[in-house]
């Protein structure tokens, strides 16, 4: 006589652990069950994040010069730092199945607490990341905005880091100018060279006090232009004319201490106007509207120059939409962590309680399955975000 | 579950109170509780129907402006689409069944399961709050940029309808699960109920189609109020993507809701004529061959969207393609009642309004894909007759036979047969006078999700109206006299219908792990094997069980 395979279910089986569950037949049953059941949510989970995948080809297809330029602003360092802190994680949570089901539980403990510390790194460096394009307005959507913090075109030379940016340049995307920071009407040129020694004075006007704040210039032994400014506070001029239209804009940096809150006024002295138009990719929706301005073009660019103003340029129309994929895709992926973190948690109270045994250790390995593919996601993200070239 | 419970008492009974529903971890009792929010939401989908079809009775403002009128069809589609349509095979009965089918004593993770229907009130209760606040005027389909600007509620009914899309994942997970790993070694996988069959391809689709709506919905939702750009056009963003998405899973939606129903009329059209049913595998393997295909056809949504032509012609030829096993399964239907011994009880009369009505749905379905057609009436009431057919005349009826046809199962009681074949026969004619009219004015013309028209088209929509109501009060006399039987109904015997699958061999209503003891397996579809009694019901004749289990 044929009969299920699943024998009578509501007498005792003398169960090892007492986490498995009546309605199975014994623990392999449940494990396995169990195993089906991670594997059909991973394939669903990938299927939440392939419409955000398919939007990223679609968009990259059709305006590859947004991401070519927009990519910039990422920072592959804190990318790579993440990539490695997930991998180790992903072991650690192999390491984690492993000890559980040879018993091993101290073992199981410090792997699901590695684990953890990991995830919980993963989620402080992007917060780092995040908290950057914040403060930078470098958002998605309507929100991108990036003259904000002064033009792109420095920030990108910088590898952006914008080390005690504490004021900068309030751009008012909707009416086309600046609220505060942009220089506006009497300047009307670019000094001679970007960077520090525009012919400007700004000074920092506190109640009845005027403070003069001077540009900035390097600490010494910092090479490269990526070091900290020497002085605090200092200005600097932003001078990307096409995102901030209406003309450079003075960027003050401050230190720590030395930030008054008060208003920055600058004046900037003319500076004779070349001949030579400054900028072959220039984008006329970009362009100033009002008033015909040139900038300084001392010699001809070279090609790597060129190259390179073209990604710290104007940002092409619709910039925005990569951010907006970026935000949707590591949004998406950092909610993925964060419930990782949650339930790795949940497993090291099991853990130290003693709940997982050789026969029953099942949370353990899908809770790893799951934390691999979220690995995965990641390390697709990765080189398609950060890695463009 | 405490051990003072007595595991062979009824389900129904076994243990009381109302926190011994809210808690439960039983398949059956879940998939009553999804049978009565359901029937709450039909009946609240149906009211909104019905304004639809009272403003339409004359050209013209009739009872409400055309504001109203959007929000009246809007929320019909999403309450009949969200809340009723797709998980009423699968959610509600497929729960209370799929299990029992098996001879197993509940689904693979119980726990699981109730999480689903606590997601499936959460949806519901998301939507009656886009309902009262506001009510929601972008159809059913949220079709972007209107649905980034539009003033109604758009975000709870978003909202609602991701959570939903969550309940269905989980149940389509829990039932495939349930098919791999709790099939008694007895159980091949070709000697599984058809039913079992289509659950399970219903359940792939419901796992691989809808996190793709998930997803689409969220970023719908996170457009709404953080201008994230993806859908709109005014950032930079692809609103006929959203149509992509949207489709990618509404497609395999519709299929989410046609293939269990299938799966049902396999089950009563060979029960009832008394008759193994014709080409088993064809029909098994047609439920998956339409999980599959389903995935392929989306385009057909959007001829004229403005794809490329390629596109349109591709997605036009494979939708065609999706015609085969749809036929081949009526086919096989047909098949089965040749020379039968057909019984007309409710459930049959049931699935042969299905044969009928799904033979029209399925045909005109045909017609839209064929590209110069569909440029004609894409977006007319020749469209909205076309999905009536095969939502409303397929798959609610045959959710309504289903529910006559395990009724006395998983309730215990008869429902009584003579209004039951009255409503039946009333679903019957108020379906087809509210729906055919509207083929003959789409093909004339007559846009959809208009709440005016020209006058020549007023007495088909006269027709229609009239249709609607007879069709509104067959299925709520179908609801009263259900709700009747429960208190008043005749005690139902173990096998009413001479059925052979395992749900027959349990008790009635079967008991808290379905069985006492562990089944038999039967050769399906054996109807020799089966007497009836001269009290109703049938049992096993006395010497046949050993062998035909022997015969695996
Ligand atoms: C033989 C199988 C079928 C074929 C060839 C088919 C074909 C089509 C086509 C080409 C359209 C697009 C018409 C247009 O918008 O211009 C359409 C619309 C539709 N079909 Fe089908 N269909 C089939 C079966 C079904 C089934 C089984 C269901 C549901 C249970 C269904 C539900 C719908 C719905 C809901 C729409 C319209 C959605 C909307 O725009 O709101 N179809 N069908
Ligand atoms: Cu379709």
């Amino acid at each position: 006589m044929s009969q299920p395979s699943h024998d009578d279910h509501h007498d005792d089986h003398g169960h090892q652990s007492r986490f498995i569950q009546h309605h199975y037949d014994d623990a392999q049953h449940q494990f396995d069950s169990g195993k089906l059941g991670i594997w059909f949510f991973l394939v669903q989970e990938i299927l939440f994040f392939s419409a955000l995948f398919v939007a990223y080809i679609l968009y990259r297809h059709h305006h590859p010069e947004i991401y070519a330029y927009a990519h910039h602003y990422l920072d592959v360092k804190w990318g790579a730092i993440n990539t490695a802190v997930l991998i180790v994680s992903s072991l650690s949570a192999a390491w984690a199945v492993r000890c559980a089901q040879l018993a091993q539980r101290r073992g199981l403990i410090a792997c699901l607490v590695i684990t953890i510390v990991c995830a919980l790194g993963f989620l402080g460096i992007k917060t780092v990341e995040y908290s950057h394009k914040v403060h930078e307005h470098i958002l998605w959507g309507k929100y991108f905005d990036p003259c904000v913090a002064s033009a792109g075109n420095h920030l990108l030379n910088k590898g952006n880091n914008c080390p005690g940016v504490k004021t900068s340049v309030v751009w008012d995307g909707k009416a086309g100018k600046a609220k505060s920071g942009c220089l506006e009407g009497d300047y009307d040129q670019r000094p001679a060279e970007p960077g520090i020694q525009g012919k400007c004075e700004v000074v920092e006007v506190v109640g009845a006090n005027r403070r003069p704040i001077e540009a900035c210039e390097e600490a010494p032994g910092k090479s490269g232009g990526h070091g900290k400014p020497a002085k605090f506070p200092c200005y600097e001029l932003a001078l990307n004319p096409h995102v901030c239209p209406a003309g450079p804009a003075a960027m003050v940096l401050y230190g720590d201490h030395g930030h008054h809150g008060g208003a920055i006024e600058v004046k900037c002295e003319a500076v004779p106007a070349p001949a030579a138009p400054a900028d072959a990719f220039a984008d006329p929706t970009h362009a100033p509207s009002t008033g015909e301005r040139t900038f300084a073009q001392q010699k001809p660019k070279s090609k790597h120059e060129l190259a390179h103003e073209f990604a710290s340029g104007p940002p092409p129309e619709h910039t925005n939409m990569f951010f907006s994929i970026y935000f949707a895709m590591t949004g998406l992926h950092g909610i993925h962590v964060l419930v990782g973190v949650f339930v790795f948690i949940w497993l090291l109270w099991r853990a130290i309680r003693g709940d997982f045994t050789p026969d029953y250790f099942g949370p353990v390995d899908y809770a790893a399955l799951y934390w691999h593919l979220v690995d995965l996601i990641w390390i697709f993200l990765f080189p398609l975000l950060y890695l463009i070239h | 579950m405490s051990a003072a419970v007595d595991t062979n008492a009824s389900y129904l009974t076994a243990t009381r109170g109302w926190k011994s529903w809210a808690y439960t971890l039983d398949h059956k009792r879940i998939g009553m509780m999804y049978l009565f929010g359901i029937l709450g939401a039909l009946l609240l989908g149906g009211a909104f129907a019905l304004l639809v079809r009272m403003e339409l009775w004359s050209p013209g403002q009739t009872i409400a402006g055309k504001d109203a009128y959007n929000k009246f069809f809007t929320l019909h589609g999403a309450v009949m689409v969200f809340l009723v349509i797709i998980p009423g095979l699968p959610a509600a009965l497929g729960n209370m069944i799929l299990p029992i089918q098996l001879g197993a004593p509940d689904v693979a993770f119980p726990k699981l399961n109730l999480t689903s229907f606590y997601l499936w009130v959460i949806g519901a209760l998301l939507l009656l709050v886009a309902v009262f606040t506001g009510g929601l005027d972008t159809g059913w389909t949220f079709y972007t940029p209107y649905s980034l600007q539009s003033q109604t509620a758009v975000i709870p009914a978003v909202l609602g309808a991701f959570v939903l899309g969550f309940s269905s994942i989980f149940t389509g997970l829990n039932f495939l699960v349930t098919i791999h790993k709790f099939r008694p070694k007895a159980m091949g996988w070709f000697q599984m109920p058809l039913n079992l069959w289509a659950l399970y391809s219903t359940a792939l689709m419901q796992v691989l189609a809808t996190p793709v709506l998930g997803i689409t919905l969220l970023l719908l939702f996170v457009e709404r109020f953080m201008h994230i750009g993806i859908f709109d056009p005014n950032l930079g963003g692809d609103p006929v993507l959203f149509q992509h998405f949207f489709w990618f899973y509404s497609h395999p939606a519709v299929y989410i809701m046609i293939v269990p129903a299938m799966g049902v009329i396999s089950e009563i059209t060979t029960t009832f004529s008394r008759k193994p049913i014709f080409g088993y595998r064809f029909i098994a393997y047609s439920s998956i061959a339409l999980a599959l295909f389903s995935f392929l056809v989306w385009g057909h949504h959007m001829f004229v969207s403005g794809q490329s032509k390629l596109a349109n012609m591709v997605f036009s030829a494979l939708t065609f393609s999706v015609g085969i096993p749809s036929a081949i399964k009526v086919f096989n239907w047909v098949s089965t009642l040749y020379k039968g011994d057909i019984r007309l009880q409710t459930p049959m009369l049931y699935a042969l309004s299905f044969l009928i009505m799904f033979t029209i749905g399925g045909l005109t379905g045909i017609f839209l894909a064929i590209l110069s057609i569909d440029v004609q009436l894409h977006d007319t009431y020749f469209v909205v007759a076309h999905f009536h057919y095969v939502m409303m005349g397929s798959t609610l009826v045959a959710f309504v036979a289903a529910l006559h046809y395990w009724w006395p199962k998983v309730t215990g009681k008869m429902y009584p047969e003579r209004p039951a074949q009255v409503a039946a026969v009333g679903v019957f004619i108020g379906f087809n006078l509210t729906f055919l009219p509207q083929f003959v004015m789409g093909s004339r013309g007559m846009p959809r999700r208009y709440w005016d028209y020209d006058p020549e088209f007023q007495i088909f929509h006269r027709l229609s109206t009239v249709g609607a109501f007879l069709l509104g009060l067959s299925l709520f006399g179908v609801v009263c006299y259900l709700m009747w039987s429960l208190k008043y109904g005749t005690k139902a015997p173990q096998n009413p219908w001479g059925g052979t699958t395992l749900e027959w061999d349990a008790p009635t209503p079967p008991t808290v792990f379905n069985f006492p003891e562990p089944p038999e397996i039967h050769e399906l579809y054996n109807y020799d094997d089966l007497e009836e009694l001269p009290e109703g019901g049938w049992v096993r004749k006395p010497s046949t069980g050993a062998k035909s289990s022997s015969g695996h």
